[in-house]
């Protein structure tokens, strides 16, 4: 029965194609001129420059961490190239019909309509191929609403004074290795600014792409919530199927102020690498969000794909009433390492926070959840509830939870609880019997068992989700 | 003993009680009765002090003092006692602890020694018997893993222990078979000395079977709509609150 | 010289049978990097008043006496400072049960003990390597096949003012053999003592095991209990921890055969600024086996503990069952509770879970009380207690529990309940 789980487990990926588009792309090697080079692509201002090179002298100071549950050879960080872009981006798309067709081609593979009368109702895009961002969709529509959404490099040219101030105000530059890196050499990302009291009139929706071979991807998010603002955001990524290891090194930052809520989803899908583990993608991300009185951060990620992960979308619950919340479903298989958590600072009083975390291990492949409750000693009657549940597939896989629990306060409460448990022959066998074939029980097991968190994703994203997790555990089972 | 003006409380924002009026002289039995969400088990709370019931509007009068004003404790020790509806467990304290802890409260309060251990105990034990529970619930946690009824019984022997002046009973009937009802009655009955006093709150006449109450009132949406004696309640066994006006949805999950 | 170095000029010096032990642990401490915060298993504790320490031995006006505990008739062996106080050649034992220094034991009980000695303790335990380069006296206790010592063996550490001592023992249970062993560790006033102890439990053997470290809040000490389990063993231990100015205690279980059992209770109970740092590991190496962990702190006043509980399942160990269950309660604005249960599994047929919460008393048990009439504080002090007495109602040795109890009640008042 182990053998039928392990070939349901043998799936291809559907997003691993390679495009042959024309790029403009950065000899391999990283030094204060690369980030100039960067920069200057991006005609950014002086104060960018010298913002990016503090960032990089920082990071040469630090060192690269060891502490995750991942085993993965020394990145060498002079063998990648910082920068690429499809050459037809030169002179930028005023709109669709002037972006390359063949690249427009590609997103039609992943099954991301760019056509805004193809696309889903009421979602606009943004999209990043490699180091740039290749088209924003709906922008007038949002400008309507005052929503501010558009390409972070953009935002640096025309909303200088908000990047200004919340650029790096919470993941600052020297924050860790690779959000330090990130901070040097990002190329693009995107950029949000809710009003006060706006609520978002449709879901934010950010598509990543690593297209060219050795580049890394440095892409930057900001996303601020004025008072009593909305907004629901939807990320997902992919990249081709390639033999090398490709670095992904994100930062995304979160400000929720006063009575604000965002909702962050994504769905993760980098090439994992093959069932010897060669290749994949490197994904080192460093995600967090700020909230102010009253406000509210919700993180929710299905994490399928990359090689490794080394990514803890975090809050920060600063205002009195807050609420922090972090949903994970996180899928590994074949030789992937997962070491995906989260982090709860509760500064405020009354601050709550929940995390639900689901863990699928299969294969040769280990998935960690590693997370941080702190109880401030000013967070009076703050709460955090956590459950992490883990599910092991084949006796060759690792299942592993380090919760770290930090209380300051008396009167805060922190409950956590962990559980393992594995899909059962007998299980697959009662499945069996009653007419089910091995690999609709294996997926019904799972995504049963993943439910808490799907209810939370935005209903495209829910079914997105859903048939990923199916393609994933799909494979020649009978 | 208790007289009740007006009262009006809440819960998490919920008015439950809406003008109540309640008086209550030495010796007297009185049951409560009404459909579920009339506020009968909030009453208990309120009266007994329990934190997060709000008390918006009214007077209570227990015994000459201001009850509202007191301290959980302080209500206890001049002899107000609630019977829980669930009593809780408290893995780790035990029973016997407990118990001799609250009588001696009771007995500084009043100004007497407190009891030793071995008198304490000869009491104790003499009350384990009446109420039928096995000596070795003194030794166990507080309600740790004690059933249901075991679990009422274990209330009523505290009630006969701290021998209080008002005893609110909360559907101390709720989950028992025949024999423990009786247990429950019994224990009730043996406190009945003409100068204590009882409020009853039941959902059935099966337990005013057995302690009879001088008055029952029907309680509705936080507040008495209807007193009488003890025919009042043989009225409500049989035709639900409908005579009323009442939803008679009560009787049917019943 | 850094406190590290005067220990490896000090080991270098002791010349005895067990110099390769203590070659090799030296070696070990010469390629340490002293820990800091940011050493993963020290990052909660601070290793800084190791160095500020400064030792004066003061001499007792009378030689420290042990006293026995009432009606435990326990066989008393005990350390002072290091030094081995009992004479274990004049004991008269019951049959099955040797006991020797290993300093003066035959070549036979060292070879017996030379297989296990250093060998169960893992060797990751930083003071472990100190305590095996410095420990003089080793006890071997040394318990026959098919043994049932019915007489709790009771071993009494004890460092007085100013001291620096260091305690080993090592204790060999054999196959359906039967013991219980009460450690009881006490450091008196400014004192700096390590205590390591190694457990040795044949197929089907039985050990009843309490560790009580029970210091004052100036001492400094770091011990370790490490149970090495065969086929078809049970553990049932019990840990006692004081917490002091710096205290850290390390526990093993190792599940080195099938069908072992291993049950682990341990409470803190920490005041002023007393620190622990409690670390357990279970290893499941083998299929079948069972853990079951509860422990419980109680943090007051500006005390601070470490509690980091793992369970870790080897390849191939299926059908294990194992729980780790940790919870606190933190009496005081200024203390500090740090927990950390992990799971490291490897073998998809296994039940595992583990919990962890620090919380208050819930307002509804606190409710129940009153509405007995006891006093709000009254009401904190007996259920903050019963948090703990539970597990002292769980020790099978209720003699023990009797003796301890209230010494934990006294230590409880002192602590500051809000």
């Amino acid at each position: 029965m182990t053998t039928q789980i392990d070939q349901a487990l043998s799936r291809t990926y559907d997003a691993g194609f390679i495009s042959d588009i024309e790029s403009e792309t950065f000899a391999v090697g990283l030094n204060e001129d690369v980030i100039r080079r960067i920069s200057a692509m991006k005609n950014e201002p002086e104060w960018m420059i010298e913002w990016r090179l503090r960032a990089y002298r920082n990071w040469l100071t630090m060192e690269e961490p060891e502490w995750a549950h991942v085993q993965y050879p020394k990145i060498d960080f002079q063998a990648i190239s910082y920068y690429s872009a499809p050459k037809s981006m030169k002179d930028k798309p005023k709109s669709l019909d002037e972006v390359d067709p063949e690249l427009l081609r590609v997103y039609e593979k992943l099954g991301i309509p760019l056509y805004e009368q193809e696309m889903l109702a009421g979602v606009a895009v943004d999209v990043v191929f490699d180091s740039v961002s290749v088209v924003t969709t709906f922008r007038e529509k949002l400008k309507e609403a005052g929503v501010i959404f558009c390409p972070i490099s953009e935002a640096i040219q025309t909303y200088p004074e908000l990047v200004k101030k919340y650029l790096g105000s919470v993941v600052p530059r020297s924050d860790n290795y690779f959000a330090a890196l990130n901070s040097a050499v990002f190329t693009d990302g995107s950029f949000v600014y809710i009003p006060k009291g706006v609520r978002c009139p449709m879901e934010l929706s950010t598509y990543f792409r690593i297209n060219e071979q050795n580049t890394g991807q440095f892409e930057r998010t900001l996303i601020i919530a004025d008072e009593g603002s909305f907004v629901s955001y939807l990320e997902g990524c992919t990249a081709p199927q390639r033999d090398e290891n490709q670095l992904h090194a994100a930062v995304v930052e979160l400000v929720a102020m006063d009575d604000a809520q965002i909702k962050y989803s994504t769905v993760q899908n980098w090439y994992p690498g093959d069932e010897n583990g060669k290749g994949g993608i490197y994904n080192f991300v460093t995600k967090r969000g700020i909230c102010h009185t009253n406000a509210k951060v919700s993180w929710t990620q299905v994490e399928t794909g990359s090689a490794i992960t080394w990514k803890y979308p975090s809050c920060v619950l600063k205002g009195d009433n807050s609420i922090g919340e972090f949903y994970s479903v996180a899928l590994t298989r074949g030789r992937q390492q997962a070491d995906t958590g989260t982090k709860m600072i509760h500064l405020g009083k009354n601050t709550k926070s929940t995390i639900i975390s689901k863990g699928i291990s299969a294969g040769h492949s280990n998935n960690t959840y590693r997370g941080l409750v702190h109880m401030g000693s000013k967070a009076d009657g703050a709460r955090n509830f956590t459950q992490c549940d883990s599910l092991l597939i084949g006796d060759l896989c690792g299942a592993h939870t380090f919760p770290y629990i930090e209380s300051r306060n008396p009167t805060a409460k922190v409950e956590h609880e962990a559980t393992t448990s594995k899909v059962g022959d007998d299980q697959l066998f009662l499945c069996q019997q009653r007419g089910l074939d091995a690999e609709k029980a294996v997926s019904m097991i799972v995504n049963g068992f993943c439910k808490e968190v799907f209810k939370e994703l935005p209903m495209e994203f829910a079914v997105e989700a859903g048939k990923l997790l199916e393609i994933s555990l799909e494979g020649s089972v009978g | 003993m208790l007289t009740i003006k007006n009262l009006h409380a809440c819960v998490e924002q919920k008015n439950i009680l809406n003008g109540l009026n309640l008086n209550i002289k030495p010796g007297e039995v009185h049951a409560i009765m009404g459909p579920n969400g009339a506020g009968k088990s909030t009453l208990g709370y309120v009266l007994s002090g329990r934190e997060g019931y709000e008390v918006l509007d009214g007077q209570v009068d227990f015994q000459g003092h201001n009850l509202l004003e007191m301290t959980i404790e302080e209500r206890a020790r001049k002899g107000l006692f609630l019977a829980f509806q669930y009593p809780i467990e408290i893995p780790g304290v035990s029973n016997m602890e407990f118990m001799k802890e609250s009588v001696n409260a009771m007995r500084q309060h009043r100004g007497e020694e407190r009891l030793t251990a071995a008198e304490f105990l000869k009491k104790a034990k003499e009350i384990c018997k009446q109420v039928q529970l096995p000596l070795d619930f003194l030794k166990r946690g507080v309600n740790e893993g004690f059933s249901g009824g075991e679990k009422k019984r274990n209330e009523i022997m505290q009630m006969i222990l701290l021998e209080p002046s008002l005893c609110i009973l909360d559907e101390s009937d709720s989950g028992l078979d025949v024999d423990a009802l009786q247990i429950v009655a019994n224990g009730v009955n043996s406190q009945r000395d003409g100068k204590r006093s009882f409020i009853v709150i039941t959902h059935y006449q099966r337990l005013l079977d057995y302690i009879e109450p001088d008055f029952v009132h029907i309680l509705a949406n936080g507040k008495v709509v209807k007193t009488g004696d003890a025919s009042l309640a043989k009225q409500v066994e049989k035709e639900g609150y409908a005579f009323l006006g009442l939803d008679n949805s009560e009787e049917v999950t019943a | 010289m850094t406190w590290l170095q005067q220990v490896i000029h000090r080991g270098q010096a002791m010349n005895d049978w067990l110099s390769p032990v203590r070659s090799q642990a030296l070696e070990a401490l010469r390629n340490t990097t002293w820990p800091t915060r940011r050493t993963e298993s020290w990052k909660y504790t601070s290793l800084a008043a190791l160095e500020q320490l400064k030792l004066t031995a003061t001499e007792p006006a009378t030689q420290p006496s042990i006293d026995a505990i009432a009606g435990l008739n326990s066989l008393d062996l005990v350390f002072i400072n290091g030094e081995l106080q009992t004479d274990v050649n004049s004991l008269s034992l019951p049959a099955g049960l040797h006991i020797n220094n290993l300093q003066s034991a035959s070549a036979v009980q060292r070879v017996i003990a030379t297989s296990m000695f250093a060998q169960i303790k893992p060797k990751r335990h930083l003071f472990g390597l100190v305590n095996d380069a410095l420990a003089n006296d080793v006890l071997f206790i040394d318990i026959d096949n098919g043994s049932h010592i019915v007489q709790p063996i009771r071993i009494v550490s004890l460092s007085t003012d100013g001291h620096e001592s260091h305690h080993r023992v090592l204790v060999r249970i054999g196959n359906e053999a039967k013991a219980s062993i009460i450690e009881q560790t006490q450091g008196e006033h400014t004192s700096l003592s390590t205590g390591f102890t190694e457990f040795d439990l044949g197929q089907q053997a039985y050990l009843e095991h309490y560790r009580l470290a029970m210091h004052t809040h100036q001492a400094i000490y770091f011990g370790g209990c490490h149970f090495c389990l065969h086929h078809n063993a049970e553990l049932n231990s019990t840990f006692i921890g004081y917490g002091s100015q710096l205290s850290r205690t390390d526990i093993d279980i190792i599940h080195n055969g099938e069908h072992a059992k291993a049950k682990l209770n341990a409470v803190y109970l920490l005041g002023e600024s007393e620190h622990i740092n409690l670390h357990s590991t279970i290893e499941h190496a083998k299929p079948h086996g069972t853990t079951e962990e509860n422990v419980r702190g109680i943090v007051g006043d500006k005390a601070s503990a470490v509690f980091n509980g793992r369970i870790h399942i080897h390849r191939g160990a299926q059908k294990t069952q194992a729980a780790l269950n940790n919870r606190n309660l933190l009496l005081s604005r200024r203390g500090q509770i740090n927990t950390k249960p992990e799971l490291e599994i490897y073998a998809d047929d296994v039940q595992c879970a583990h919990g962890a919460t620090v919380a208050e008393i819930t307002d509804e048990a606190l409710y129940y009380l009153r509405s007995r009439g006891i006093s709000r504080s009254q009401a904190l002090v007996m259920l903050n207690f019963g948090f703990i007495q539970e597990l002292i109602n769980q020790m099978p040795n209720q003699q023990l529990a009797k003796w301890l109890e209230p010494q934990l009640r006294a230590r409880f008042k002192e602590m500051e309940v809000r």
